[in-house]
């Protein structure tokens, strides 16, 4: 017998019994739905988790310091700990192994002013080698580099946000702007940044765009720290040019500081892939969940199948003694009944998908869940439910293939 | 010889216990005969004719059809015999309720692997034959009794089988629609099919020219049929 009459025997079958088919194939739309859906927040997770790390450089290790209050600090003052210093980030540069570049940063929260606008803002001395180890781009003019730096010269580069504040249809590069008592001019826009919505160690959440970006030797000569117990610098990032070693360095990096911090736990060292590696570990045991989860939405949907295929090949018990009267081969029966069980979880499967499709994107939509639906996702969902809708039918289809032609056939 | 019986038993196991059915057979039926098995319920003539179909298997005995020892072959082998060899025409019609009446005849083409070109053009001369050409494709439940008989006895020719094996052709039709059937067979018989009745009827008995009656498993008379004979 043709495969072709088998197909369009079972497509027969399932319009000719439209509100049933639709029941049955429930279980199988639902199903392949939710194991899309629940991929697609997954890979969604994933993904953000990725752009967050890149921001912070995957071949960095950021050193901090840690916010403490004004009695912890002067307590680590009065055990002879300065905090972070560019001295540090000299020794870390000499020492450490594998040290491709090394910027240092030194910040203070203060208000930025545009004639009679007003900003609060992180002002942030950094070297020129920063642009370079962070995913940070320019969107206009360009960034501080060695001249600037080494003659102190009084400019800044803008957070996307803050240029936008004060520069609504104007050209932000030239203008000046006022921080503390010094008047700077801008050089350069930054491009605008996802916001720092978690608190990664150290790295507390903040919104990147309203930073400002000066020479730090102009920083450091110029600005008042906010008092006198405050560290040199704030932060001193290295990039390690493999990034097997990071873990390694980090320990070197730490050995240096203790000693030259005399034992005083003042810094955090942040290794931004190994944060990632970690995370990614724990969204998986996540995703099994999740995958476990639509599986089994996916298995009862199955079960659901063979359930009216069983009905099927109980109620069509005489038809199947005619056919086999005429001529029908126990392989044909059982293919029969196979293909009408795949056609209807491969019906259900391709509405599934779009039924998957649809829910992502409302996931999207109306919460602030990030998903991503990946091709070879909607190709397993789909695979599945083809799997489903033969292992399913196998059972009622081997049952219709065993009757006995000669009880069948007087079957009322 | 067309089929040749040979000691042909069936039991059937109740339990633990075999009751045997057919006691022990011997039949020879020759090719363009019209013959009418007849005989009481519990006879074994049903039996028998699950025999004669393919649908079921001897105990023991042999039975060859167009030489071909039936009760060694295995379920495939049966399906093909009964796919070439055997034109069922039942009682109750056997239609195929969603087909229409040239669907419902090409059945047994699908099965034999026929396109579909080929397959409706031999469904349409079999609806010939039976004079149904008209009806085509209307579906079971849209017909009468006497054309749901038609569309059947179609769908047996349709393979040019070697034997039509009708079993109680006319006992769900009225006398009238059931002498234009018997007719039909007349006609078919006449341009050398075999045909082999299974009846309870001798009325119905009477078309054929060759008698047999089953008695408590056994052929209890196997005689020409004199008004027949004297017919032709």
């Amino acid at each position: 017998m043709q495969y072709g009459e088998n197909i369009r025997l079972a497509l027969k079958g399932l319009t000719d019994h439209k509100f049933r088919s639709f029941l049955t194939m429930l279980g199988i739309i639902f199903g392949v739905a939710s194991v899309i859906t629940m991929l697609s927040i997954g890979e969604g997770a994933k993904r953000e988790a990725i752009a967050k790390y890149q921001d912070l450089g995957v071949n960095n290790i950021i050193i901090r310091e840690k916010s403490l209050s004004d009695n912890e600090l002067e307590e680590v003052r009065a055990r002879f700990s300065q905090g972070l210093s560019l001295q540090d980030a000299g020794v870390i540069r000499e020492i450490v192994p594998g040290v491709e570049k090394i910027a240092s940063q030194a910040e203070k929260n203060t208000d930025v002013k545009y004639n009679d606008k007003s900003v609060k803002s992180t002002v942030i001395g950094i070297t020129p080698d920063f642009l370079g180890m962070m995913n940070y781009a320019v969107q206009q003019g360009y960034f501080i580099n060695e001249k600037h730096d080494n003659e102190r010269l009084k400019v800044c580069v803008l957070g996307a946000g803050i240029a936008a504040t004060f520069f609504k249809g104007e050209e932000p590069v030239g203008q000046m702007v006022k921080i503390d008592d010094q008047w700077l001019e801008v050089i350069g826009v930054l491009e605008s940044k996802s916001l720092f919505t978690e608190t990664v160690g150290e790295l507390a959440a903040r919104d990147l765009n309203t930073d400002v970006y000066v020479p730090l030797s102009l920083f450091l000569n110029r600005f008042t720290p906010e008092n006198i117990l405050t560290s040199q610098i704030q932060q001193i990032t290295v990039q390690i040019d493999n990034a097997d070693k990071l873990l390694e360095a980090s320990k070197i990096i730490d050995e240096i500081l203790k000693r030259h911090h005399f034992h005083n736990d003042d810094y955090s060292i942040v290794i931004p892939f190994e944060l990632l590696k970690q995370e990614e570990k724990e969204r998986q045991i996540y995703n099994i969940l999740l995958g476990a989860i639509a599986a089994i939405s996916l298995l009862v949907g199955g079960i659901g199948i063979m359930n009216i295929m069983l009905a099927t090949v109980m109620e069509r018990t005489r038809e199947i003694g005619i056919r086999r009267a005429v001529g029908a081969r126990k392989v044909d029966i059982m293919s029969q009944f196979v293909t009408e069980s795949v056609a209807i979880s491969i019906t259900g499967g391709i509405i599934g998908v779009f039924v998957g499709v649809l829910l992502s994107l409302t996931v999207t939509l109306f919460t602030d869940i990030t998903t991503f639906i990946k091709p070879y996702s909607v190709f397993i969902a789909f695979s599945f439910s083809v799997i489903v809708g033969v292992s399913f039918g196998y059972l009622p289809a081997k049952n219709a293939a065993n009757l006995k032609p000669v009880d069948s056939i007087r079957h009322e | 010889m067309l089929i040749e019986i040979k000691e042909l038993k069936k039991n059937y196991s109740l339990g633990s216990s075999e009751i045997p059915v057919i006691h022990g057979i011997n039949l020879n039926i020759a090719k363009n005969e019209y013959v009418a098995i007849m005989g009481p319920s519990g006879s074994g003539k049903s039996t028998l004719m699950n025999i004669l179909g393919c649908l079921d298997t001897a105990s023991s005995g042999h039975y060859y059809l167009n030489k071909v020892d039936v009760s060694t072959l295995d379920d495939d082998a049966l399906s093909v015999m009964r796919n070439r060899e055997i034109g069922f025409i039942f009682q109750n019609f056997n239609l195929l309720p969603r087909l229409n009446a040239i669907q419902n005849v090409e059945l047994p083409l699908i099965y034999a692997g026929t396109h579909a070109h080929e397959r409706r053009e031999r469904a349409l001369q079999a609806l010939e034959k039976v004079a149904l050409t008209d009806r085509i494709d209307h579906k079971p439940n849209e017909l009468s009794g006497g054309q749901r008989q038609r569309v059947a006895i179609a769908r047996a020719l349709v393979t040019n089988p070697g034997i039509l094996l009708a079993d109680e052709p006319t006992g769900a039709l009225d006398s009238k629609t059931g002498i234009e059937i018997m007719r039909l067979f007349d006609e078919l018989h006449r341009e050398g099919n075999t045909i082999i009745l299974i009846t309870h009827e001798q009325e119905i008995a009477n078309y054929a020219h060759r008698n047999i009656y089953l008695k408590d498993g056994l052929i209890h008379s196997d005689q020409p049929n004199r008004q027949k004979s004297k017919l032709s």
